[in-house]
């Protein structure tokens, strides 16, 4: 295909966002030599170009970065470290050889369908928004119904805007970001409503995007119907019961040309579920081993295909990691397989990765069911933590010690999240 | 006359429910955190609010329409509409560089400046 | 002047434009949204049914049986989706049974071939998703499924390439009945025919009301249907039925011709002949149903949800024929089965022109195909190569849910897609999961360029369904 495609990979990324570019990193740390990224748009970076707000790279950089300087800084970085990058290329499919190695298969407008090999691939594919039809909403079917992601490439890349009266169903931080994004522009916001009693973006953003320009957030309500045939005129909105239904006596209409969505992300996996990979019902990615290895040998994943983080440079640190093993794995380094299983237990919704060896340490991801304040983290009988909160929006990570993991005989280890003991003081 | 101010907190997701006491300038109490970045936050939110500025302008020549900018320093919150209007009026043409100063002392003020917040090539 | 006109680009207006093409006749379609097969037509479930369902003292009845048959050369011709994938009409406990026996004895009356009653046995071993509950089945092999905005589509197409003429965004507000026929007001001219046809499907009793004919309504029957993820493709092969009721054929579970399942319809009059709304009442009617047929569908599984009217007139049955004005012919009330019945409507449709006094004097120069769409994603791969290699825009994936090149997005353009919706409707380019949040803007792009269009001038079905605005407008208000 192209000269710099032949041949055979070391490592082959799929998808160059913010996770794929640090996979490829990873890679190339590890001492592999040849690694691809391959992505669909016209330049890496992903999503991050349209993030245009600031809030990245706090963590990895120590500095506080819009979207698009975070990713023109891994995209430097990307060159600098001769990783090989093709764009506008679509991964139709990868198939596995006998020996192990990988056909990626590509398609590519310049080049036609070609494949590529490699000895491992990581997966980093990112995420996709969910959309009316999975939450429901009756009414009629106008255009002027989008999810917010949808929007702000709308506004920020095309420049256009999706409306001039806008309604926003759900507070995760996408919506809340067009909120501000929007009225900046001169669109009117109309409201923000959430169908749970508490924001699921940050409080930064529910003050600086919303109470800053006198945008109401209405929790505990949700949108019950929409009305207009060509394009959206109004919707009406109801508070909710406690099962969540809407509770249509008190309803009220919303004057607006546009509803956005903002109710949250499914990890993009068809790619991994063509290959058969095994997968998480809860994250919606796969189920990975400590090396952010899945069920298929060599077949790595990190970030929002993996299960969705709440900020970038979680999925860059996740990614290196992927990469790291990846590019060993290709380099023939094969890690003792994981023993110890991680299961989730009270008030614990998912956790990754899956399981663990006494090997090395780990960073433990994972997410609540319910907000509690204050609580601890029990990991079996190996650990406790205290917390001042745990909060669904915000994702939950700590270090797992091997000297800990070496002292378990256990196969599985659960996790639970608890409330404080009573007597107990927090710090 | 002692009047009180509410804010929220935004150190992290508890965000606790901040009051402020003040005589006209004078600030006499600050209640409800629950650790100290509370009472900081309250204090600069009465004294100088001030906001991180982002937004686009229009490129010509560029592979998008909308190059993505930020002023390098915070505005203050009273003039965030305003400031938006001024960047709005900008058109770049296309070659960028990051960091590339598109207004220099915006708003008055010294060594604030807005810039290109990503590289764009000129495509014809 | 025209020889006809016909009122409503619906899968009827498509078929019957089609077989006049075959003959040395003018003929005009009026179409008042901005591609033919947005009305009821669009939000069909696409069933061609076998037949046995209606009584045969119907008009719907006669004609459903011949309307089938016609399916196999039509869709070879066309080539729109079409497969005989078979019904079955499950029966919930042993009351049923009669009724099933009952039906088969209509059907095979009636030269419906191949039915066969089924025990719970064979039931489970042929759809083994289907409930343990059921007791048996009436197995019509007959029966199948298209995607009927598509056969609309290739109806038309055919019809414009033999010479027929498609007016869309024409509307007509008002007839003036002439000494040699009709003239037709639109917004932006008038025309006039000979003979004027019908199908204004909801709004047919008000298109009579023009040439002062009062002498049937259209009570308009609301249908909803929830369209369901791919991952449930293969659960159940073969069309779903209850037992039927008076008003409806019941809710059923569909397997599209692209394999995705819907479930639907309910059954609701309305008074509003825009109603096309969906409700909460609705999705659980139809969950509440559907989950006792097959367990493991649950509403969870939806992606997207539409609702459709079906045109039920006053006599519950076709209303087909000449009227009191001369040269005036209705074409109304078809309700289900109507898209079955469309071929042979429109067969019958030519036979009452002619005994009105239309020459109907066959074309030497007649085509009879179209080549239908690509569908990228259907092909094998060395099948995909080969496209790939005619023309590179193969492999420019532009919809990754249904994976959909920008090749076939060109294509839907070049065969008369001027929205959103048209695109969608001829290429599954944002009919996936992901419901355009990926592809929508890459439609939009293409769209603008070949139509010459700005961004913002792109609709999702014309009128003011807007899509985007100019930033300027709002910035300098």
């Amino acid at each position: 295909m192209l000269d710099r495609m032949e041949g055979k990979y070391d490592v082959v990324v799929v998808g160059g966002g913010p996770a794929g570019m640090g996979a490829a990193l990873g890679a190339r740390d590890s001492g592999a030599e040849r690694v691809l990224i391959l992505d669909r748009e016209p330049e890496a970076g992903g999503i991050l170009w349209q993030c245009i707000h600031s809030g990245f790279g706090l963590h990895y950089f120590r500095e506080e970065l819009t979207g698009p300087e975070y990713a023109e800084r891994f995209f430097e970085k990307v060159i600098d470290y001769e990783v090989d990058l093709v764009t506008n290329s679509y991964v139709s499919g990868i198939s596995v050889d006998s020996d192990g190695t990988k056909s990626v298969r590509v398609m590519n407008e310049e080049h036609g369908m070609d494949t590529v090999n490699t000895k491992s691939v990581v997966l980093s594919m990112g995420c996709r928004e969910r959309t009316r039809g999975s939450i429901r909403i009756p009414g009629t079917r106008p255009s002027g119904v989008l999810p917010a992601g949808l929007a702000q490439k709308i506004v920020n890349l095309k420049g256009y805007l999706p409306g001039k009266r806008i309604a926003i169903l759900g507070s995760g931080d996408i919506g809340l970001i067009m909120a501000r994004r929007l009225t900046l522009e001169g669109c009117k916001v109309a409201g923000v409503f959430e169908i749970m009693p508490y924001s699921n973006g940050l409080t930064r953003n529910v003050v600086q995007c919303l109470e800053d320009f006198g945008i109401p957030l209405h929790l505990s309500t949700t949108v019950a119907y929409i009305h207009g045939l060509d394009r959206v005129e109004k919707i009406t909105v109801a508070p909710v019961s406690k099962d969540l239904k809407p509770d249509m006596s008190r309803a009220w209409d919303v004057k607006c040309d546009t509803l956005l969505l903002s109710i949250g992300l499914i990890p993009e996996n068809e790619l991994s579920l063509s290959l058969g990979i095994q997968m998480d019902v809860v994250t919606g990615g796969p189920r990975v081993s400590s090396t952010l290895e899945t069920s298929m040998p060599g077949v790595f994943a990190s970030g929002n295909v993996l299960h969705v983080h709440d900020l970038v440079d979680f999925v860059t640190r996740e990614s290196l990691l992927a990469g790291q093993f990846a590019g060993e794995w290709a380099q023939g380094v094969r890690r003792p397989a994981d023993n110890i299983r991680l299961v989730p237990g009270d008030n614990v919704r998912y956790c990754v990765p899956h399981s663990l060896s006494p090997e090395r340490e780990h960073t433990i991801y994972m997410r609540c069911k319910e907000a509690m304040m204050p609580c601890r983290i029990r990991v079996g009988n190996l650990m406790e933590r205290k917390l001042r909160f745990v909060v669904p929006a915000e994702m939950i990570i700590f270090k797992i010690k091997p000297d800990l993991l070496d002292k378990f005989h256990g196969d599985t280890l659960r996790i639970d999240i608890l409330p404080a003991e009573k007597g107990k003081r927090h710090d | 006359m002692i009047k009180a101010k509410q804010y929220t907190c935004i150190g992290c997701p508890i965000g606790c429910p901040l009051q402020l006491q003040h005589e006209g300038k004078d600030i006499t109490e600050i209640s409800g955190y629950e650790c100290d970045r509370g009472a900081k936050y309250a204090k600069q939110e009465f004294t100088d609010p001030r906001r991180d500025m982002s937004t686009t302008v229009e490129i010509i020549g560029a592979r998008w329409k909308r190059l993505p900018v930020k002023v390098t320093g915070p505005v203050e919150k009273d003039r965030v509409m305003e400031a938006a209007r001024k960047i709005h009026e900008l058109r770049v043409r296309a070659p960028v560089k990051l960091g590339q100063i598109l207004i220099e002392d915006f708003l008055d003020q010294k060594a604030i400046h807005v810039v290109s917040c990503r590289t764009m090539e000129r495509i014809d | 002047m025209y020889d006809v006109a016909i009122i409503g680009g619906g899968v009827i207006g498509c078929s019957i434009a089609r077989e006049l093409s075959r003959y040395q006749v003018r003929t005009v379609v009026l179409e008042k949204y901005a591609e033919v097969g947005f009305g009821t037509t669009k939000t069909n479930s696409g069933i061609i049914h076998a037949g046995h369902h209606s009584s045969p003292d119907t008009l719907k009845g006669q004609l459903v049986v011949r309307g089938n048959t016609l399916f196999d050369q039509l869709c070879s011709e066309l080539n729109f989706g079409f497969a005989r994938i078979g019904e079955l009409v499950v029966a919930q406990g042993e009351e049923d049974i009669p009724v099933l026996e009952h039906l088969k004895k209509q059907g095979e009356n009636k030269g419906v071939p191949g039915l066969e009653m089924w025990d719970q046995k064979r039931l489970q071993r042929e759809e083994p998703n289907l409930s343990h509950k059921l007791v048996a089945a009436l197995h019509a092999p007959s029966a199948g499924v298209i995607n009927p905005y598509e056969f609309a589509f290739a109806l038309i197409e055919n019809a414009v390439d033999n010479g027929v003429e498609l007016k869309v965004d024409s509307p007509v507000l008002k007839i003036d009945v002439v000494k040699d026929g009709f003239v037709f007001h639109t917004p932006h001219e008038q025309i006039a025919s000979r003979f004027a046809l019908n199908c204004g499907g909801i709004f047919a009793d008000k298109i009579a009301q023009m040439v002062g004919l009062n002498d049937f309504t259209i009570n308009p029957r609301k249908g909803e249907e929830y369209m369901l993820d791919k991952r449930l493709m293969g659960l159940v092969r073969r069309l779903i039925f209850p037992v039927p009721k008076p008003t409806t054929k019941g809710i059923l579970i569909i397997p599209t011709f692209n394999g995705t399942i819907m479930v639907g319809p309910t059954a609701e009059d309305t008074d509003d002949r825009y109603d096309v709304t969906t409700s909460y009442d609705g999705a659980k009617q139809v969950f509440d149903f559907v989950s006792n047929i097959c367990p493991s569908i649950t509403e969870r599984e939806t992606i997207t949800e539409f609702a459709g009217l079906r045109a039920v007139s006053n006599t519950n049955d076709f209303i087909m024929g000449p009227t009191n004005i001369k040269g005036f012919i209705n074409v109304a009330g078809i309700q289900s089965p109507g898209l079955t019945s469309a071929p042979a409507i429109a067969e019958y449709v030519c036979y009452i022109l002619k005994g009105e006094g239309l020459v109907l004097k066959p074309k030497g120069n007649f085509k009879h195909h179209v080549p239908g769409p690509p569908r990228f994603g259907t092909l094998g791969i060395e099948e995909q190569q080969k496209l790939i290699k005619e023309n590179p825009l193969f492999a420019k994936i532009v919809c990754r849910c249904e994976l959909v090149t920008e090749a076939e997005i060109h294509n839907a353009i070049d065969h008369g897609a001027r929205t959103l919706d048209g695109i969608k409707f001829r290429s599954r380019a944002g009919m996936g999961r992901c419901q355009g949040g990926f592809c929508t803007t890459r439609c939009m792009d293409i769209l603008a360029k070949r139509l010459g269009l700005s961004f913002h001038e792109i609709t999702k079905r014309g009128g003011d369904s807007w899509i985007v605005t100019e930033m300027g407008k709002v910035k300098n208000r």
